[in-house]
Protein backbone atom coordinates (compact mmCIF):
# COMPACT_ATOMS: atom_id res chain seq x y z
CA UNK A 1 0.00 0.00 0.00
CA UNK A 2 1.31 3.24 -1.05
CA UNK A 3 -0.07 6.04 1.15
CA UNK A 4 0.59 9.99 0.58
CA UNK A 5 0.17 12.27 3.17
CA UNK A 6 1.21 16.84 3.06
CA UNK A 7 2.82 16.44 0.44
CA UNK A 8 4.08 19.24 -0.81
CA UNK A 9 6.59 19.33 -4.07
CA UNK A 10 7.62 22.42 -5.96
CA UNK A 11 8.95 22.46 -9.84
CA UNK A 12 9.92 25.96 -10.43
CA UNK A 13 6.95 28.38 -9.82
CA UNK A 14 4.49 25.30 -9.66
CA UNK A 15 3.26 23.50 -6.53
CA UNK A 16 1.95 19.97 -6.38
CA UNK A 17 -0.24 19.83 -2.82
CA UNK A 18 -1.55 16.17 -2.24
CA UNK A 19 -3.18 16.02 1.19
CA UNK A 20 -4.02 12.67 1.06
CA UNK A 21 -4.07 9.88 -1.10
CA UNK A 22 -3.96 6.33 -0.71
CA UNK A 23 -2.91 3.58 -3.52
CA UNK A 24 -4.15 -0.31 -2.28
CA UNK A 25 -2.50 -3.26 -3.05
CA UNK A 26 -4.11 -4.49 -6.52
CA UNK A 27 -5.06 -1.34 -6.98
CA UNK A 28 -5.69 0.35 -11.16
CA UNK A 29 -6.14 4.12 -10.27
CA UNK A 30 -6.26 6.05 -13.11
CA UNK A 31 -4.84 10.05 -13.06
CA UNK A 32 -7.39 12.09 -15.49
CA UNK A 33 -6.63 15.58 -15.62
CA UNK A 34 -5.75 18.42 -18.38
CA UNK A 35 -2.06 19.45 -19.32
CA UNK A 36 0.09 20.61 -16.73
CA UNK A 37 -2.06 19.52 -13.36
CA UNK A 38 0.32 17.87 -12.29
CA UNK A 39 -0.03 14.23 -12.87
CA UNK A 40 3.03 13.18 -14.13
CA UNK A 41 5.04 15.47 -11.74
CA UNK A 42 2.87 13.30 -9.08
CA UNK A 43 4.43 10.08 -10.87
CA UNK A 44 7.94 11.61 -11.13
CA UNK A 45 7.90 12.59 -7.45
CA UNK A 46 6.43 8.42 -6.30
CA UNK A 47 9.01 7.23 -8.53
CA UNK A 48 11.94 9.37 -6.99
CA UNK A 49 12.72 11.66 -9.53
CA UNK A 50 11.61 14.95 -7.70
CA UNK A 51 12.34 15.44 -3.89
CA UNK A 52 9.68 17.00 -1.83
CA UNK A 53 9.75 19.80 0.18
CA UNK A 54 7.47 18.43 2.62
CA UNK A 55 5.24 15.16 3.13
CA UNK A 56 5.46 11.61 3.48
CA UNK A 57 5.30 8.76 1.14
CA UNK A 58 5.20 5.45 2.61
CA UNK A 59 4.87 2.31 0.61
CA UNK A 60 4.31 -0.92 2.45
CA UNK A 61 4.95 0.53 6.33
CA UNK A 62 8.53 2.50 4.65
CA UNK A 63 9.01 5.79 4.26
CA UNK A 64 10.29 5.84 0.53
CA UNK A 65 10.43 10.01 0.55
CA UNK A 66 14.03 9.91 1.22
CA UNK A 67 14.86 7.03 -0.84
CA UNK A 68 16.58 7.30 -4.17
CA UNK A 69 14.78 6.13 -7.03
CA UNK A 70 17.11 2.92 -7.28
CA UNK A 71 15.79 1.90 -3.77
CA UNK A 72 11.89 2.39 -4.10
CA UNK A 73 11.22 -0.56 -6.26
CA UNK A 74 8.50 1.88 -8.25
CA UNK A 75 8.90 1.11 -12.09
CA UNK A 76 7.84 3.51 -14.37
CA UNK A 77 6.40 3.47 -18.60
CA UNK A 78 6.79 6.80 -19.86
CA UNK A 79 4.60 7.79 -23.41
CA UNK A 80 8.08 8.08 -24.97
CA UNK A 81 8.81 4.96 -24.14
CA UNK A 82 12.18 5.71 -22.99
CA UNK A 83 13.93 2.61 -24.23
CA UNK A 84 17.92 1.93 -24.17
CA UNK A 85 18.73 3.03 -27.76
CA UNK A 86 22.53 1.13 -28.01
CA UNK A 87 20.42 -1.97 -26.26
CA UNK A 88 18.29 -4.88 -28.10
CA UNK A 89 15.20 -5.73 -26.87
CA UNK A 90 16.48 -8.90 -24.88
CA UNK A 91 18.88 -6.51 -23.25
CA UNK A 92 16.16 -3.72 -22.25
CA UNK A 93 14.33 -5.93 -20.43
CA UNK A 94 16.96 -7.69 -18.41
CA UNK A 95 18.68 -4.51 -17.46
CA UNK A 96 17.13 -3.69 -14.31
CA UNK A 97 17.74 -7.57 -13.41
CA UNK A 98 21.38 -6.77 -14.36
CA UNK A 99 21.40 -4.01 -11.76
CA UNK A 100 19.46 -5.82 -8.83
CA UNK A 101 21.94 -8.88 -9.83
CA UNK A 102 18.60 -10.90 -9.75
CA UNK A 103 19.55 -14.96 -11.30
CA UNK A 104 17.83 -17.01 -13.64
CA UNK A 105 17.25 -13.59 -16.12
CA UNK A 106 16.98 -15.91 -19.40
CA UNK A 107 13.58 -17.41 -17.65
CA UNK A 108 12.22 -13.97 -16.44
CA UNK A 109 13.36 -11.92 -19.99
CA UNK A 110 11.69 -15.22 -21.48
CA UNK A 111 8.81 -15.14 -19.59
CA UNK A 112 7.59 -11.69 -19.85
CA UNK A 113 8.88 -11.34 -23.48
CA UNK A 114 6.43 -13.75 -23.99
CA UNK A 115 3.21 -12.28 -21.95
CA UNK A 116 3.81 -9.42 -23.82
CA UNK A 117 3.80 -10.96 -27.26
CA UNK A 118 7.47 -9.70 -28.20
CA UNK A 119 9.74 -12.86 -28.01
CA UNK A 120 10.47 -12.47 -31.56
CA UNK A 121 11.86 -9.38 -31.08
CA UNK A 122 14.44 -10.22 -28.70
CA UNK A 123 17.68 -9.00 -30.65
CA UNK A 124 15.86 -6.25 -32.82
CA UNK A 125 17.43 -2.83 -31.63
CA UNK A 126 14.55 0.04 -30.38
CA UNK A 127 15.05 2.07 -33.97
CA UNK A 128 13.25 -1.07 -35.67
CA UNK A 129 10.16 -1.48 -33.77
CA UNK A 130 6.56 -0.22 -34.03
CA UNK A 131 5.10 2.55 -31.47
CA UNK A 132 3.09 -0.69 -30.22
CA UNK A 133 5.92 -2.85 -30.46
CA UNK A 134 8.43 -0.15 -27.98
CA UNK A 135 5.91 0.07 -25.54
CA UNK A 136 5.15 -3.50 -25.07
CA UNK A 137 8.99 -3.65 -24.40
CA UNK A 138 8.79 -1.06 -22.49
CA UNK A 139 6.38 -2.40 -20.18
CA UNK A 140 8.08 -5.94 -20.03
CA UNK A 141 11.16 -4.26 -18.71
CA UNK A 142 9.21 -2.59 -16.06
CA UNK A 143 7.61 -5.32 -14.88
CA UNK A 144 10.28 -8.00 -15.10
CA UNK A 145 12.06 -5.78 -11.91
CA UNK A 146 9.06 -7.36 -10.27
CA UNK A 147 7.89 -3.62 -8.85
CA UNK A 148 5.83 -3.31 -5.60
CA UNK A 149 4.34 -0.28 -7.97
CA UNK A 150 3.85 0.07 -11.75
CA UNK A 151 3.67 3.42 -12.75
CA UNK A 152 2.47 4.56 -16.26
CA UNK A 153 2.80 7.57 -17.77
CA UNK A 154 0.08 8.30 -21.06
CA UNK A 155 1.69 4.78 -21.89
CA UNK A 156 -0.45 4.76 -25.20
CA UNK A 157 -0.43 8.38 -25.83
CA UNK A 158 1.55 7.92 -28.76
CA UNK A 159 -0.45 5.10 -30.34
CA UNK A 160 -2.50 4.40 -33.26
CA UNK A 161 -6.26 3.54 -32.24
CA UNK A 162 -5.65 -0.10 -33.04
CA UNK A 163 -2.24 -0.22 -31.27
CA UNK A 164 -3.79 1.28 -28.37
CA UNK A 165 -6.68 -0.70 -28.01
CA UNK A 166 -3.99 -3.98 -28.61
CA UNK A 167 -2.02 -2.28 -25.84
CA UNK A 168 -5.12 -1.72 -22.93
CA UNK A 169 -6.00 -4.96 -23.53
CA UNK A 170 -2.75 -6.36 -22.62
CA UNK A 171 -1.98 -4.29 -19.64
CA UNK A 172 -5.52 -5.20 -18.68
CA UNK A 173 -4.79 -8.61 -18.95
CA UNK A 174 -1.67 -8.19 -16.50
CA UNK A 175 -3.46 -6.68 -14.66
CA UNK A 176 -6.37 -9.47 -14.75
CA UNK A 177 -3.06 -12.22 -13.89
CA UNK A 178 -3.06 -10.36 -10.19
CA UNK A 179 -0.28 -8.72 -8.30
CA UNK A 180 0.00 -5.71 -10.02
CA UNK A 181 -0.57 -2.05 -8.48
CA UNK A 182 -0.57 0.53 -11.15
CA UNK A 183 -0.79 4.59 -10.57
CA UNK A 184 -1.97 5.02 -14.15
CA UNK A 185 -1.62 8.90 -15.82
CA UNK A 186 -4.17 9.74 -18.73
CA UNK A 187 -5.86 13.01 -19.89
CA UNK A 188 -7.38 10.33 -22.53
CA UNK A 189 -11.20 10.32 -21.47
CA UNK A 190 -11.46 6.78 -23.39
CA UNK A 191 -8.89 5.58 -21.87
CA UNK A 192 -9.89 6.56 -18.42
CA UNK A 193 -13.33 5.00 -18.71
CA UNK A 194 -12.17 1.37 -19.73
CA UNK A 195 -9.10 0.84 -17.84
CA UNK A 196 -8.48 0.91 -13.76
CA UNK A 197 -10.44 0.35 -10.97
CA UNK A 198 -10.34 3.74 -9.33
CA UNK A 199 -10.44 7.20 -11.07
CA UNK A 200 -9.10 10.79 -9.61
CA UNK A 201 -8.90 14.29 -11.21
CA UNK A 202 -6.28 16.29 -10.65
CA UNK A 203 -6.18 20.35 -11.52
CA UNK A 204 -3.27 22.84 -10.62
CA UNK A 205 -1.21 20.48 -8.74
CA UNK A 206 -4.00 19.10 -6.48
CA UNK A 207 -6.38 16.26 -6.62
CA UNK A 208 -10.03 17.76 -6.61
CA UNK A 209 -12.15 15.06 -6.70
CA UNK A 210 -12.38 11.84 -4.28
CA UNK A 211 -11.28 8.58 -5.21
CA UNK A 212 -14.27 7.27 -7.33
CA UNK A 213 -15.07 3.40 -7.46
CA UNK A 214 -14.64 2.68 -11.38
CA UNK A 215 -14.41 -1.30 -11.18
CA UNK A 216 -17.22 -2.58 -13.05
CA UNK A 217 -15.19 -0.58 -16.19
CA UNK A 218 -12.28 -3.70 -16.31
CA UNK A 219 -15.60 -6.10 -16.98
CA UNK A 220 -16.04 -3.84 -20.15
CA UNK A 221 -15.00 -4.80 -23.48
CA UNK A 222 -12.19 -3.17 -25.54
CA UNK A 223 -13.24 -2.65 -29.31
CA UNK A 224 -10.75 -4.02 -31.57
CA UNK B 1 21.22 17.74 -64.78
CA UNK B 2 19.42 20.28 -62.87
CA UNK B 3 21.43 23.51 -62.89
CA UNK B 4 21.81 24.61 -59.19
CA UNK B 5 20.24 28.40 -58.07
CA UNK B 6 21.88 31.36 -57.17
CA UNK B 7 21.92 30.72 -53.78
CA UNK B 8 23.84 27.34 -53.82
CA UNK B 9 25.91 28.52 -56.54
CA UNK B 10 26.99 31.70 -54.01
CA UNK B 11 27.28 29.31 -51.25
CA UNK B 12 29.60 27.04 -53.75
CA UNK B 13 31.69 30.23 -53.88
CA UNK B 14 32.04 31.90 -51.02
CA UNK B 15 32.54 28.21 -49.40
CA UNK B 16 35.48 27.12 -51.56
CA UNK B 17 37.69 30.04 -50.54
CA UNK B 18 38.92 28.21 -47.01
CA UNK B 19 38.99 24.95 -48.56
CA UNK B 20 41.22 26.55 -51.62
CA UNK B 21 43.41 28.32 -49.01
CA UNK B 22 44.12 25.13 -47.14
CA UNK B 23 44.96 23.15 -50.85
CA UNK B 24 47.17 25.92 -51.96
CA UNK B 25 48.88 25.68 -48.51
CA UNK B 26 49.78 22.35 -49.12
CA UNK B 27 50.23 22.75 -52.51
CA UNK B 28 53.22 25.03 -51.48
CA UNK B 29 54.77 22.89 -48.73
CA UNK B 30 54.65 20.10 -51.78
CA UNK B 31 55.99 21.97 -54.27
CA UNK B 32 58.98 22.99 -51.94
CA UNK B 33 59.61 19.25 -51.04
CA UNK B 34 59.69 18.65 -54.72
CA UNK B 35 61.94 20.90 -55.47
CA UNK B 36 64.30 20.10 -52.79
CA UNK B 37 63.71 16.62 -52.21
CA UNK B 38 67.52 15.68 -50.82
CA UNK B 39 66.22 18.39 -47.42
CA UNK B 40 62.96 15.96 -47.56
CA UNK B 41 64.59 13.14 -46.87
CA UNK B 42 67.04 14.48 -44.58
CA UNK B 43 63.91 15.31 -42.71
CA UNK B 44 62.97 11.90 -42.53
CA UNK B 45 66.28 10.82 -41.43
CA UNK B 46 66.78 13.05 -38.94
CA UNK B 47 65.92 11.15 -35.20
CA UNK B 48 65.48 14.64 -33.72
CA UNK B 49 62.36 15.05 -36.00
CA UNK B 50 61.22 11.33 -35.56
CA UNK B 51 61.74 11.78 -31.32
CA UNK B 52 59.54 15.42 -32.00
CA UNK B 53 57.11 13.70 -33.75
CA UNK B 54 56.67 11.07 -31.35
CA UNK B 55 57.01 13.33 -28.22
CA UNK B 56 54.18 15.45 -29.95
CA UNK B 57 51.50 12.95 -30.72
CA UNK B 58 52.17 11.02 -27.31
CA UNK B 59 51.81 14.09 -24.72
CA UNK B 60 48.52 15.45 -26.86
CA UNK B 61 47.31 11.85 -26.57
CA UNK B 62 48.28 12.11 -22.66
CA UNK B 63 46.56 15.13 -22.08
CA UNK B 64 43.78 13.95 -23.50
CA UNK B 65 43.61 10.64 -21.57
CA UNK B 66 43.75 13.51 -18.49
CA UNK B 67 40.99 15.14 -20.41
CA UNK B 68 38.42 12.43 -20.53
CA UNK B 69 39.26 10.96 -17.35
CA UNK B 70 38.78 15.36 -15.45
CA UNK B 71 37.08 16.62 -18.66
CA UNK B 72 33.82 13.93 -19.07
CA UNK B 73 32.67 14.52 -15.11
CA UNK B 74 32.75 18.35 -15.94
CA UNK B 75 30.49 18.09 -19.22
CA UNK B 76 28.15 16.23 -17.48
CA UNK B 77 27.59 18.46 -14.42
CA UNK B 78 27.24 21.33 -17.05
CA UNK B 79 25.00 19.35 -19.01
CA UNK B 80 22.56 18.09 -16.32
CA UNK B 81 22.67 20.45 -13.10
CA UNK B 82 21.54 23.64 -12.46
CA UNK B 83 23.74 25.25 -10.29
CA UNK B 84 25.26 28.88 -8.97
CA UNK B 85 28.21 29.35 -10.99
CA UNK B 86 27.04 27.73 -14.14
CA UNK B 87 27.85 30.11 -15.96
CA UNK B 88 31.35 31.24 -14.10
CA UNK B 89 32.81 28.16 -14.79
CA UNK B 90 31.37 27.61 -18.90
CA UNK B 91 33.20 31.19 -18.96
CA UNK B 92 36.57 29.53 -17.53
CA UNK B 93 36.29 26.83 -19.49
CA UNK B 94 35.90 29.28 -22.77
CA UNK B 95 39.08 31.57 -21.43
CA UNK B 96 42.07 29.30 -23.07
CA UNK B 97 39.52 29.88 -26.53
CA UNK B 98 40.24 33.60 -26.34
CA UNK B 99 43.48 34.34 -24.70
CA UNK B 100 46.83 34.53 -26.95
CA UNK B 101 48.42 31.13 -26.44
CA UNK B 102 51.02 32.83 -24.88
CA UNK B 103 49.28 34.28 -22.09
CA UNK B 104 47.92 30.54 -21.34
CA UNK B 105 51.80 29.98 -21.71
CA UNK B 106 52.61 32.13 -18.76
CA UNK B 107 49.57 30.65 -16.24
CA UNK B 108 51.12 27.42 -17.15
CA UNK B 109 53.98 28.68 -16.63
CA UNK B 110 53.00 30.20 -13.27
CA UNK B 111 51.41 27.70 -11.96
CA UNK B 112 53.39 24.84 -12.82
CA UNK B 113 57.32 26.16 -12.50
CA UNK B 114 59.65 24.63 -9.90
CA UNK B 115 58.41 28.01 -7.59
CA UNK B 116 54.92 27.60 -8.56
CA UNK B 117 51.59 27.28 -6.65
CA UNK B 118 51.00 23.65 -8.60
CA UNK B 119 54.98 23.29 -9.04
CA UNK B 120 56.15 23.40 -6.03
CA UNK B 121 53.68 20.96 -4.05
CA UNK B 122 54.62 18.40 -7.06
CA UNK B 123 58.07 18.69 -6.92
CA UNK B 124 58.31 17.07 -3.83
CA UNK B 125 56.68 13.84 -5.33
CA UNK B 126 59.44 13.95 -8.36
CA UNK B 127 57.15 15.34 -10.84
CA UNK B 128 58.97 18.44 -12.84
CA UNK B 129 57.26 20.25 -15.38
CA UNK B 130 59.78 22.70 -16.64
CA UNK B 131 61.72 21.48 -19.65
CA UNK B 132 60.02 17.95 -19.05
CA UNK B 133 57.20 16.00 -20.85
CA UNK B 134 54.48 16.98 -17.75
CA UNK B 135 55.05 20.58 -18.90
CA UNK B 136 54.16 19.89 -22.14
CA UNK B 137 50.92 17.63 -21.14
CA UNK B 138 49.31 20.12 -18.92
CA UNK B 139 50.29 23.31 -21.85
CA UNK B 140 48.49 21.26 -23.81
CA UNK B 141 45.84 20.56 -21.81
CA UNK B 142 45.20 24.17 -20.91
CA UNK B 143 44.32 24.80 -24.38
CA UNK B 144 42.59 21.94 -25.16
CA UNK B 145 39.98 21.92 -22.58
CA UNK B 146 37.21 24.11 -24.12
CA UNK B 147 37.16 21.38 -27.55
CA UNK B 148 36.81 18.71 -25.48
CA UNK B 149 34.22 19.74 -22.56
CA UNK B 150 31.84 21.90 -24.63
CA UNK B 151 31.75 19.14 -27.29
CA UNK B 152 31.26 16.35 -24.73
CA UNK B 153 28.71 18.61 -23.11
CA UNK B 154 26.80 19.03 -26.36
CA UNK B 155 26.74 14.88 -26.62
CA UNK B 156 25.46 14.66 -22.94
CA UNK B 157 22.49 17.21 -23.44
CA UNK B 158 21.23 14.96 -26.06
CA UNK B 159 20.73 12.51 -24.16
CA UNK B 160 17.64 12.36 -22.75
CA UNK B 161 17.47 12.77 -19.20
CA UNK B 162 14.45 10.21 -18.81
CA UNK B 163 16.63 7.35 -19.84
CA UNK B 164 18.86 7.40 -17.00
CA UNK B 165 15.74 8.45 -14.74
CA UNK B 166 14.12 4.67 -16.07
CA UNK B 167 17.67 3.31 -15.53
CA UNK B 168 17.77 4.58 -11.81
CA UNK B 169 14.10 3.28 -11.35
CA UNK B 170 15.55 -0.08 -12.22
CA UNK B 171 18.11 -0.52 -9.98
CA UNK B 172 20.74 1.39 -11.53
CA UNK B 173 23.04 3.78 -9.02
CA UNK B 174 23.90 7.27 -10.75
CA UNK B 175 27.17 5.98 -11.59
CA UNK B 176 26.19 3.16 -13.46
CA UNK B 177 23.30 4.84 -15.01
CA UNK B 178 26.15 7.15 -16.43
CA UNK B 179 28.52 4.56 -16.95
CA UNK B 180 25.98 1.89 -19.04
CA UNK B 181 23.20 4.21 -20.33
CA UNK B 182 25.14 8.25 -20.93
CA UNK B 183 28.57 7.46 -21.92
CA UNK B 184 27.39 4.72 -24.69
CA UNK B 185 25.01 7.01 -26.24
CA UNK B 186 27.45 9.75 -26.33
CA UNK B 187 30.91 7.79 -27.88
CA UNK B 188 30.38 9.78 -30.85
CA UNK B 189 30.59 13.03 -29.16
CA UNK B 190 33.84 11.73 -26.98
CA UNK B 191 35.30 10.47 -30.17
CA UNK B 192 34.99 13.65 -31.69
CA UNK B 193 36.13 16.10 -28.33
CA UNK B 194 38.92 13.31 -27.66
CA UNK B 195 40.15 14.30 -31.37
CA UNK B 196 39.48 17.97 -31.82
CA UNK B 197 41.69 18.37 -28.16
CA UNK B 198 44.76 15.73 -28.92
CA UNK B 199 44.77 17.93 -32.62
CA UNK B 200 44.71 21.07 -30.56
CA UNK B 201 47.90 19.49 -28.68
CA UNK B 202 49.21 18.49 -31.38
CA UNK B 203 49.11 22.04 -33.13
CA UNK B 204 50.09 23.50 -29.93
CA UNK B 205 53.36 25.44 -29.73
CA UNK B 206 53.34 29.14 -27.95
CA UNK B 207 51.77 27.56 -24.38
CA UNK B 208 54.18 24.68 -24.55
CA UNK B 209 57.12 26.46 -25.62
CA UNK B 210 57.04 29.31 -22.65
CA UNK B 211 56.95 25.88 -20.00
CA UNK B 212 58.81 23.54 -22.16
CA UNK B 213 61.11 24.48 -24.73
CA UNK B 214 62.67 21.09 -24.69
CA UNK B 215 62.43 18.25 -24.99
CA UNK B 216 61.11 20.00 -28.45
CA UNK B 217 57.53 19.09 -29.82
CA UNK B 218 57.38 19.24 -33.40
CA UNK B 219 56.57 22.98 -33.64
CA UNK B 220 58.70 24.09 -31.53
CA UNK B 221 61.46 22.19 -33.67
CA UNK B 222 60.14 23.59 -36.92
CA UNK B 223 60.44 27.10 -35.04
CA UNK B 224 64.05 26.23 -34.34
CA UNK B 225 64.86 25.32 -37.55
CA UNK B 226 63.15 28.10 -39.06
CA UNK B 227 65.69 30.63 -36.83
CA UNK B 228 68.55 28.67 -37.29
CA UNK B 229 68.47 27.16 -41.27
CA UNK B 230 65.69 29.20 -42.56
CA UNK B 231 62.39 28.24 -44.45
CA UNK B 232 63.81 25.60 -46.45
CA UNK B 233 64.83 23.90 -43.18
CA UNK B 234 61.76 24.36 -41.82
CA UNK B 235 59.28 23.63 -44.19
CA UNK B 236 60.72 19.60 -44.88
CA UNK B 237 60.00 19.12 -40.88
CA UNK B 238 56.40 20.92 -41.66
CA UNK B 239 55.66 18.87 -44.71
CA UNK B 240 56.71 15.61 -42.78
CA UNK B 241 54.51 16.43 -39.42
CA UNK B 242 51.32 17.78 -42.39
CA UNK B 243 51.34 14.04 -43.58
CA UNK B 244 52.00 12.09 -40.13
CA UNK B 245 48.90 14.53 -39.12
CA UNK B 246 46.60 13.56 -41.67
CA UNK B 247 47.17 9.98 -41.67
CA UNK B 248 46.78 9.50 -37.57
CA UNK B 249 43.03 11.32 -38.31
CA UNK B 250 41.91 9.83 -41.16
CA UNK B 251 42.90 6.11 -38.91
CA UNK B 252 41.38 7.76 -35.92
CA UNK B 253 37.99 8.78 -38.03
CA UNK B 254 38.03 5.30 -39.69
CA UNK B 255 38.54 3.59 -36.50
CA UNK B 256 35.49 5.77 -34.87
CA UNK B 257 33.47 5.49 -37.28
CA UNK B 258 34.00 1.32 -37.28
CA UNK B 259 33.14 2.10 -33.54
CA UNK B 260 30.16 3.79 -33.96
CA UNK B 261 28.68 1.44 -36.94
CA UNK B 262 29.38 -1.58 -35.29
CA UNK B 263 27.02 -0.05 -32.02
Amino acid sequence: MLEISDLVVSAGKFKLIVSQFIVRDGDWIIITGRSGSGKTLLLETIAGFYSSDSGSLILNGRDISKLPPEKREISIVFQDYSLFPHMNVKKNISFGLRMKGVSGIEVIVSEYSKMLGIESLLFRRPSGLSGGEKQRVAIARALAVRPRLLLLDEPAGALDPVTKKNLWNDIRNLYLGGGLTIIHVTHDMGEAEILGNKKVVMEEGRIVSDMSDISDSLNGDIDE
Amino acid sequence: MKRPDLFTSGCVLLGSVPVILIILGLIVLVGLQIADPAAFIDAITDPSVSDAIILTFSAAGVSTLLLFLFGTPLAYLLARKKFFLISVIEGLIDLPLIIPHTVAGIMVYLLFMHQGLLGLPLSITGIRFEEAFPGIVVAMLFVSVPYYVNTVREGISRVPIRLELVARSLGATPGRSFLLIVLPLTTRHLLTGGLMAWGRGVSEFAAVVMIAYNPMIISTLIYQRFNTGGLYAATAVAFLMVIFSLLLFVLIRMIGGRLLSEE
